[in-house]
């Protein structure tokens, strides 16, 4: 048994790729399967110089696609998987992606979102919030925390191994080009030290035993061969999702009771509507803030308290409206005015955020 | 907003901004503080214009980019027009004396313009190989953000390896960061 990667807790200041790696660490994940594409490649180069010394493994597969069917066959032979990639990268692997959603597979990927469609950008966006949350055929289930912070690349990437093993569905961590190459101090740690216990991973496939007689067999499908059977296998995954979606749904908000204004933004652009709001509050002018931490499921009846409490709501997204549709369908019937601040594949800065708001107070 | 101090820098690639920018937050986060660094990267690894984007501060720091700088330093003509739209009134403007601009091509906004002479100090009086330090040392200087003794800490932590092959090249960039800060400071 080799030694702990990390032993308790420490300072450090990192990357946003190096964190990651860090937690994927932490986080007894056992193998990684991955296809280089900016901006995630750092994720693979610290991982594979970290793998080795803790008994951990990476492959580099031909393309995305193969990278998402060999985390499933991680999965599915028992071992902690993870893969990550970023545009056209998540394209691809949309397909293994699928086939984890029917067969329900704890993989984990990590996305670094950069500007599309095609190659477009190596740099940055939060264009990929379509492709990350519902970007399967059919109508698959997944968990999407979208993260702001060093710290909570950390925290979440530990989060997203345990959400994805306990309840069985594939889960993302999606991150963006500046959170991928930006440094910036946080806290590294055991997870144990913090008393995260690590839910473990089993096998679904090679279990001990005759199948029948020892255990009941196990039956992994991604191919159905009537409507019925394949109507009563959503049927049951729909009303699973439903019942976790509550104990998994998370957001962040302040200021938001008596707020004529609330900026609503996800991800990287949070940390700029934090702050605006931050100084707005300052100005005494009743300025709120709501951020959706999981993108999917999202924290729906939070989101309707407040939104249906203020006259307006701002959202700020580095994309064309991407996460301002998954909003609306939230909101649905509130009729609360949506006002957009959109800058596809453009960073979003507090003062963008800031001169916003007091134009919308002045109108 | 205002208690973070924010600095952008840029040059030709090869000029060492980022390395500079790099040392500059790493001082930062070893004094305790808040500190984000942020490169702008591309497709383009050489020939274009390297931006590195730094903000210390005592809380959390937000968006990892802003529209304006507290000290906004260009050392290529280049970088002069690229980094025009990150001067405000509360900028402090920093160029090198030997890059062929004239007033015309210089912010008109900015709260202070300095034009120092690092270039022919690196290669004059010190080494080309420091050009970059004399840089920071001019940041330091100029914001105050980390202390002198920190961020030559931080410079010994980047490249203790080197100074162990030639001790010299300590003494060489010591110089440098005091030279960059009287620089700045003198200039009043």
């Amino acid at each position: 048994m080799s030694e702990k990667p990390i032993q308790g807790e420490r300072r450090a200041f990192l990357t946003g790729n190096e964190v990651v790696a860090w937690a994927a660490v932490a986080s007894e994940a056992e193998i990684m399967f991955g296809y280089p594409i900016t901006p995630q490649n750092e994720i693979m180069h610290y991982w594979t110089r970290m793998a080795p010394k803790f008994n951990k493994r990476f492959l580099q597969t031909e393309d995305e696609i193969s990278a998402g069917f060999t985390t499933n066959g991680g999965v599915l032979a028992g071992l902690k998987a993870f893969t990550a990639t970023s545009g056209p990268g998540n394209t691809l692997m949309q397909e293994p992606i699928s086939m984890a959603e029917m067969m329900r597979l704890p993989i984990v990927t990590i996305v670094q979102q950069r500007g599309g469609p095609s190659s477009a950008t190596v740099i940055y966006s939060q264009q990929e919030v379509n492709l990350t949350t519902h970007g399967g055929n059919g109508e698959g289930l997944r968990i999407v925390y979208s993260t702001a912070t060093h710290q909570e690349l950390f925290d979440y990437t530990i989060k997203a191994f345990n959400t994805a093993w306990k309840y069985r569905f594939p889960t993302f961590v999606l991150g963006d080009g500046y959170q991928a190459k930006m440094r910036e101090p946080l806290t590294i740690y055991d997870p144990e030290v913090r008393g995260i216990e690590m839910v473990p991973a089993y096998k679904f496939v090679g279990k001990p035993g005759k199948p029948g007689v020892d255990r009941p067999p196990t039956q992994l499908r991604n191919i159905f061969n009537m409507e019925e059977e394949l109507f009563e296998e959503l049927g049951e995954q729909f009303a699973d999702f439903e019942k976790i979606s509550p104990q998994i749904a998370e957001c962040e908000q302040f200021g938001c009771e008596n707020a004529e204004i609330v900026v609503t933004a996800h991800g990287i652009v949070a940390r700029a509507a934090k702050s605006a709001v931050k100084d707005l509050r300052e100005r005494g002018l009743k300025v709120g803030y709501f951020r959706p931490i999981t993108l999917r499921p999202l924290p729906v009846k939070e989101l309707r308290d407040t939104f249906s409490r203020a006259q307006k709501v701002l959202v700020a997204e580095s994309a064309n409206g991407q996460f301002d549709q998954l909003l609306k369908y939230a909101a649905y019937g509130i009729t609360t005015e949506m006002v957009p601040l959109f800058k596809p594949g453009v960073g979003i800065n507090s003062e963008d955020i800031y001169d916003k708001v007091m134009t919308m107070l002045a109108s | 907003m205002s208690k973070v101090i924010k600095i952008a820098m840029a040059g030709e690639g090869g000029q060492g901004v980022q390395s500079v920018a790099e040392i500059i937050a790493a001082a930062a986060n070893d004094e305790g503080k808040e500190c984000l660094y942020i490169p702008n990267f591309g497709v383009e690894q050489r020939g274009g214009v390297s931006i590195a984007f730094v903000q210390i501060s005592d809380e959390a720091i937000g968006a990892p980019k802003f529209n304006t700088g507290d000290i906004v330093v260009a050392l290529s003509e280049r970088a002069v027009a690229r980094t025009l739209q990150y001067v405000g009134p509360q900028t402090t403007f920093v160029y090198d004396a030997s890059l062929n601009v004239s007033a015309e091509d210089l912010p008109k906004n900015a709260k202070r313009i300095l034009e120092i002479p690092a270039v022919e100090i690196s290669k004059n009086e010190l080494s080309p190989r420091v050009f970059n330090i004399i840089i920071m040392g001019a940041v330091v200087g100029a914001t105050g953000v980390i202390s002198v003794e920190g961020a030559k800490l931080a410079i010994e932590k980047q490249l203790g390896a080197k100074f162990e092959k030639q001790p010299k090249l300590r003494e060489l960039n010591f110089s440098a960061i005091d030279r960059g800060i009287d620089l700045v400071t003198k200039a009043g």
